[in-house]
């Protein structure tokens, strides 16, 4: 009974009809199709209005016990009961395994398993995914730190005039796995901005002989996703994640019961093979799981088997959506599931068939039983026939009326043109092998946003994400550090000092400003955009912070707040301020902002600053052959300013003259070899020439530079692919620097 | 340009791509995948106030409004942010679909054919 008075929120609107379950009330039904009678679930139910945040991002990472709250797990038990109609799904599919053997099964069992013991797993989940893996180690505090860090420092200044490292001995330090590793990965992230112009085997045996006297072991575990205190959790993750990946999935137990039935007769591999080519060894049933996922990722806490629960729910909002009943509307229930399933589907409310969650399961269940499914009509039927033949057979003799059901049925769940696509094209045998590589991959993607999810929901928010656990907290004069380690090129580790600054001094304009540009500089527009605004907040009328918001969101291709904030460049500018009127901040229009612009060119056509605005606007309008032009002039009287070549060559790029953006950006890293903007831009302007095995080397070279630069990872990607090289998504999945970088060296 | 009441991300990259279809790299595009896409997107929900681009990869051409040398091979639905994600390898294709975040119509085997790899990407100051 709490399960109804919950679904149709009954304390502010009791209606007698809706706490029975008759068959009028689509609600109660539902509710009784899906939780069964369970007094069990009542009880878990009732919490889920409450523990669903209204922002989910914001509170689900930071509830201490989350196993407890988070709201996938509740469907857990439920739906995988297997008296629940909420498995009639699975039956279905057990159902029709069972013809053929039990391997289905048992793997389907297995993962059941799994998702029953996964809720312990999620708060340990979480919290490893919050804090990135590199830096995710304590200070090293005490003594042995600043020995360390001595030490460090005579390895910086070493290096400087590019001589190998000889180092002095040093006494114990007592240094943890974990400890080890962030030396590890610091100094190999800082020795590559260190000697950006030198080679690779330069900067290598100079961080060997660095590790080789701390007694670290540079290849332990290279880049490994984490320090040695997770392993017992990075078990978990590769267990619960080997249920899901490639290996033990339904599909393979398919085919693997298929050959094995199939052995005494003639070529079975063959058919097995040409299943795997149509439907790809996991493509569809893994985005067939994935599409069940996405559904609870505004929940960020799925869990990972639980097909059916995912499924029951969008049924359950879809039908709820169309119910005009006021007080369905209004339930507490229908907006925690319309919740659960925001944005992850396009209702398209004429096509909906209203129908219960029970059915279709069922009803697919009918048409494969009595059929004897084609499982078993392919043996019966089958051995003289090739795969080719089968396909046809399969499509003109048994299948022909069931296969339409079937795609009915699926259409039921809105994927309409899609799903018709899919049954024609199955049969037509249409998919290449590259599809479901695709599909395997959305799936493997899905996993890691899960994990990088908190992350980019505060970054794209215009908060800053600060790194944890920060070796300069606490550092006397972060500011001046980081001001060294800047100019010194250490882009990474000068954000690190700077972002201590900033902690300390949150209204320092100038640490945010700089902070702002290393990571502009680093390649992380997100990141540069959230510390200018708080620049700005210090100093709302610093002309540098401004160009650099203006050009920033400019990369982000956001015209509005860019074109906001170079006008604001303008209006605040001591000379040209005059030019603006003040009214036209209220309704910027390009083209008058543009005039005024212009008109401070004319004003002092000596003033490199305007011209780079200039160039900024057209970007912005896309006019690229006016804002080569600006830049240009520029460049004519600030030839040493890096940042500027490295404009002309995105603009040059931008409208497709890769080569001469190419000679440009080489003036940029001639500069400032350590300028990772200018390193990721050259491996674009290669790619879109479609040299991607050179832009490989680039972004590789990039990212061992700031390994957080998403941008490359993403468009390293699309290069790796490009080239054929799909044997090295995985690293670049993994992000594991160290393979990619012995692999892709750049010449 | 932003005289206009709606402005969207999308339209630099399609600027874009209408230019690098210009470029070899863009003739192996048009090599490589020889069909019509038509691309719909909306500033803020799918369906509603859509800018609809054709991006002919048959001919090598990228216009503004629907396809008119018959049907497109492919039609897909944008919000204009996913767009630009699933544009510039930031959100797979069929991730995008599963999400809702695409629509598709027409045939499938021409949507497989929908890359991240046959838009260039766009370079940062």
């Amino acid at each position: 009974m709490a399960m109804r008075d919950l679904i149709t929120g009954a304390t502010s609107c009791p209606d007698p009809a809706a706490s029975s379950s008759s068959s009028a009330n689509p609600l109660g039904a539902l509710a009784n199709a899906l939780i069964g009678s369970s007094s069990k679930t009542n009880e878990r139910l009732k919490e889920i209005p409450t523990s669903i945040p209204t922002d989910p991002s914001s509170h689900l990472y930071s509830q201490p016990p989350p196993s407890q709250f988070l709201p996938g797990s509740e469907f857990d038990k439920p739906f995988f009961d297997p008296s629940s109609q909420g498995s009639q799904f699975l039956n279905g599919f057990r159902s029709a395994a069972a013809s053929g053997g039990g391997a289905l099964e048992e793997t389907w069992d297995e993962i059941q398993r799994d998702g029953r013991a996964a809720p312990q797993l999620d708060g340990g989940l979480y919290d490893r995914a919050a804090p990135p893996p590199h830096l995710h180690q304590p200070t090293l505090d005490g003594p042995p730190q600043r020995v360390l860090s001595n030490f460090l420092h005579s390895f910086l200044d070493s290096s400087r005039g590019g001589v190998p490292f000889h180092p002095a001995p040093l006494p114990m330090l007592g240094l943890s796995e974990g400890d080890k590793q962030c030396i590890r990965d610091r100094s190999s992230i800082m020795a590559r901005h260190l000697f950006a112009d030198k080679s690779e085997e330069f900067i290598d045996a100079q961080v060997n002989a660095l590790l080789s006297s701390l007694d670290i072991d540079s290849n332990v575990r290279g880049k490994g996703p984490m320090p040695e205190r997770f392993r017992e959790l990075e078990d978990y993750w590769n267990e619960s994640q080997g249920n899901l990946r490639p290996g033990p999935h339904p599909a393979d137990g398919w085919i693997a019961e298929y050959s094995q039935n199939r052995a005494n007769l003639d070529n079975p591999d063959s058919w097995a093979n040409s299943f795997e080519q149509q439907h790809g060894a996991n493509g569809w049933v893994s985005e067939f799981e994935n599409s069940q996922l996405s559904s609870m990722d505004q929940m960020q806490a799925m869990n990972m088997p639980n097909l059916a629960a995912m499924e029951q729910t969008r049924m359950l909002a879809n039908t709820l959506a169309q119910n005009n009943d006021p007080k369905f509307q209004n339930s507490k229930f229908l907006q925690f599931v319309s919740k659960m399933s925001r944005g992850e589907l396009i209702i398209d409310d004429n096509q909906v068939k209203e129908t219960a969650p029970g059915d279709w399961a069922t009803e697919y269940q009918q048409q494969y039983n009595p059929g004897h499914s084609w499982a078993g009509e392919f043996l019966n039927d089958k051995v003289s026939h090739g795969p080719d033949q089968w396909v046809n057979e399969f499509n003109d003799q048994q299948h022909g009326p069931i296969d339409d059901q079937w795609v009915n049925e699926f259409s039921k769940l809105h994927v309409g043109d899609w799903a018709d696509e899919f049954g024609q094209q199955v049969a037509e045998g249409a998919f290449g092998e590259s599809s479901s590589d695709n599909w395997a991959h959305a799936y493997d993607e899905y996993l890691n946003e899960q994990v990088a999810a908190k992350q980019q929901s505060d970054s794209s928010r215009g908060v800053y994400v600060f790194s944890d656990l920060n070796p300069y907290v606490g550092h006397p004069n972060p500011l001046k550090e980081g001001q060294d380690l800047f100019r010194k090129g250490l882009l990474s580790e000068a954000v690190l000092a700077l972002e201590a600054e900033v902690l300390k001094n949150p209204e320092n304009a100038e640490g945010w400003r700089l902070l702002g540009i290393a990571h502009a500089e680093n390649d992380d527009d997100q990141q540069a955009i959230a510390a200018m605004m708080r620049a700005q907040e210090a100093d709302p009328t610093n002309l540098e912070v401004l160009l650099a918001l203006g050009v920033s969101h400019t990369n982000e291709l956001e015209q509005t707040a860019a074109l906001k904030y170079l006008y604001g460049w303008l209006r605040n500018h001591p000379k040209y301020g005059s030019l603006a009127p003040p009214e036209l901040a209220d309704s910027l229009y390009y083209a008058d902002v543009a005039r005024l612009f212009n008109e401070a060119a004319e004003m002092s056509p000596e003033d490199a600053d305007v011209h780079i605005v200039l160039g900024v606007m057209y970007n912005l309008s896309r006019e690229y052959d006016k804002a080569i032009a600006s830049f240009q002039r520029a460049l004519k009287l600030k030839p040493q300013d890096y940042s500027l070549w490295n404009k002309l060559g995105a603009t040059q790029a931008n409208s497709v003259q890769s080569a001469d953006a190419i000679m440009a950006y080489q003036q940029a890293l001639d500069l400032k070899p350590n300028y990772v903007r200018a390193w990721a831009n050259m491996g674009i302007s290669y790619a879109n020439q479609g040299m991607y095995d050179e832009s490989i080397r680039y972004y590789v070279r990039a990212l061992a530079m700031n390994p957080k630069a998403d941008n490359a990872w993403q468009y390293l990607r699309i290069s790796l692919s490009c080239a054929s090289r799909n044997d090295m998504l995985e690293a670049c999945d993994s992000r594991n620097l160290d393979l990619l970088q012995k692999e892709f060296p750049l010449q | 340009m932003a005289s206009e009441s709606v402005t969207l991300k999308s339209d630099a990259l399609m600027d874009q791509m209408k230019q690098h279809l210009s470029t070899d790299a863009g003739k192996e595009i048009v090599k490589k995948i020889g069909l019509v896409y038509q691309i719909q997107i909306a500033p803020k929900k799918i369906g509603y106030n859509e800018v609809i681009y054709t991006v002919d990869l048959k001919k090598g051409e990228v216009t503004k409004g629907p396809y008119e040398g018959g049907k497109p091979d492919a039609t897909f639905s944008f919000k204009d942010e996913d767009f630009v994600k699933v544009a510039l390898g930031k959100m797979n294709p069929q991730l995008a679909f599963m999400r809702g975040a695409m629509k598709i119509k027409g045939s499938l085997s021409a949507a497989q054919k929908f890359t991240p790899d046959i838009f260039p990407k766009p370079a940062k100051m």
